[in-house]
């Protein structure tokens, strides 16, 4: 799979699974600029550029698609990466959580969707993050698992009033392992215990790791699915396949 | 409440199980006349008759089934309620499972489910006649959507019976016949009981007792569902309240597969 002489935008692509999808990206053959709230990672790749920005203000969500154009000409991929979560149920929650959390999540794509589209080429592709918590919910995660259900319904519009020029697809992560699970995992009792429970609840019997989404999405942005949109695909290892109450771990 | 299903002739297959007897009772209570179909007049739990009438019927068979409607025909000449409520449970990986047990449990949850709706929708059209829609419930289940271990034909059947129930609102919605599913979670019957003392369960060799607490401790809602539970929303989805709810699978199971799974310690 190729994606020589495209150019892609991941947002977020500091760490974890924006990192990974915007080094997968560049390893098939794509200019790729991503951005972040602070200074640019001393271990991104040199060709990778960098924009300094704040995905949940317009004008910065304008910025990255300006410079990139600037950099590699017109944007043909997005992967709104770039997301926050916030561990606490809806009445402890602060209206600075809110604005965090939505800012990011649901302001963040929107800004960066509305940017993209009028740039991108025809054959364009949109992939957004949701997480199999729009679908069920993770306790205490209120405003996050409410604005992943926002990206999910988010995605189905985009494609219906884009397509047949640009398509829209969102993939559902479980649990990978990244610093944002890593701080769910801080809220159990015994944390240790905890992820050894919740690894046997996985088919797969692992976490997710970042570059098992990068490769879906690296399919998602690619013209191998060029048929595929509006559609959401959960990467969970098997994880929301199963009844919540399994026996076998009792 | 009580009248819901006044003046109604309603069919429960599996009528003298856990959930089945349950429903039979709601329905009695409710004013109709209440037609209970089983294997044998106790079931397989042994429990004493109800005042609904009882039909011997085994579900796969098709004689039997068209007899069955013969008789609620001749005797009351039309069925406004029909409950699919028969239907077992193999608890095993596919490996496990022989085609036997795997033809048997097609039989019963599938077959079970479509020739007693196919050959009661004559007197349905009669029911509808009355200006009332009709209304038909099938079982589905929570695993219809995720699976539990060792349960791999029950969970195709009960997909089977989801999808099914779409299709048949599809069909007969024009005709004045609701179609929908009833989805349980986990409800506190012999059926369950068996699975979690069951040697292919996993449970652990723990306790029944401390099996069903562990159980209940998952459920958002600290609690495992009673037959009576269910019954309730059989008995809406039957009257005349639903009579825009049609094709749909109404979970039922205490906010149990709302949640990601959940941690424990």
């Amino acid at each position: 799979m190729t994606l020589s002489g495209k150019t892609a935008i991941v947002t977020g692509g500091g760490r974890g699974i924006g990192r990974a999808t915007v080094e997968r990206l560049r390893a098939a053959g794509a200019n790729v600029a991503t951005c972040g709230r602070g200074a640019r990672p001393a271990d991104l790749g040199e060709a990778v550029l960098w924009v300094q920005a704040d995905v949940a203000l317009g004008t910065d969500a304008e910025r990255i698609v300006v410079a990139t154009r600037a950099q590699f000409g017109p944007a043909d991929i997005l992967v709104n990466n770039a997301g926050v979560q916030v561990e606490k149920p809806l009445t402890d929650t602060t209206d600075e959580d809110w604005d965090r959390v939505i800012g990011a999540n649901c302001r963040g794509t929107f800004n960066m969707c509305r940017a993209f589209i009028p740039q991108a080429p025809e054959g364009g592709s949109i992939v957004n993050l949701g997480s199999i918590s729009g679908e069920v919910a993770d306790p205490s995660m209120a405003i996050y698992n409410a604005s992943k259900g926002f990206v999910h319904a988010l995605t189905r519009s985009i494609a219906i009033d884009h397509g047949p020029r640009i398509r829209c697809n969102a993939v559902r992560p479980g649990w990978i392992m990244t610093e944002m699970v890593e701080a769910g995992f801080s809220l159990a009792r015994d944390p240790e215990r905890a992820r050894e429970d919740a690894v046997a609840r996985h088919a797969m019997r692992r976490f997710g790791r970042p570059e098992d989404v990068a490769e879906a999405i690296l399919w998602l942005v690619s013209d191998a699915s060029g048929f595929v949109t509006g559609q959401c695909f959960t990467i969970d290892g098997g994880l929301t396949s199963a009844s919540p109450l399994q026996p076998g771990l009792f | 409440m009580t009248g819901m299903l006044k003046g109604c002739v309603a069919l429960v297959t599996g009528g003298r199980g856990g959930i089945g007897r349950a429903i039979c009772a709601r329905f009695l209570r409710e004013g109709a006349t209440v037609y209970a179909a089983d294997l044998s007049d106790t079931g397989s739990t042994g429990n004493a008759p109800d005042a609904s009438r009882f039909i011997q019927l085994d579900v796969t068979c098709e004689a039997e089934t068209r007899a069955a409607m013969d008789r609620i025909a001749a005797e009351e000449g039309r069925l406004d309620v029909l409950v699919n409520a028969a239907g077992i449970e193999i608890e095993h990986t596919i490996e496990q499972t022989s085609l036997e047990d795997w033809n048997r449990i097609f039989a019963i949850n599938v077959t079970g489910t479509f020739l007693p709706s196919k050959y009661a929708l004559p007197l349905l059209r009669k029911g509808a006649a009355g200006g009332r829609m009709a209304s038909v419930i099938n079982f589905g289940s929570y695993d219809g959507f995720i699976a539990d271990p060792g349960l791999a034909a029950y969970c195709a059947t009960k997909g089977a019976v989801h999808a099914l129930t779409r299709a048949m609102a599809c069909d007969h919605g024009s005709e004045g016949i609701r179609v929908n599913a009833i989805c349980p979670g986990y409800v506190d019957t012999p059926m369950l009981r068996s699975f979690f003392s069951g040697a292919g369960s996993g449970a652990g060799g723990g306790s029944l007792d401390t099996v069903l607490d562990q159980v209940k401790a998952v459920h958002p809602t600290r609690t495992c569902g009673t037959p009576e539970d269910i019954a309730n929303l059989v008995n809406w989805l039957a009257s005349d309240e639903a009579r825009y709810a049609s094709g749909q699978l109404w979970v039922l199971d205490g906010g149990l597969s709302a949640q990601v799974q959940q941690m424990k310690f």
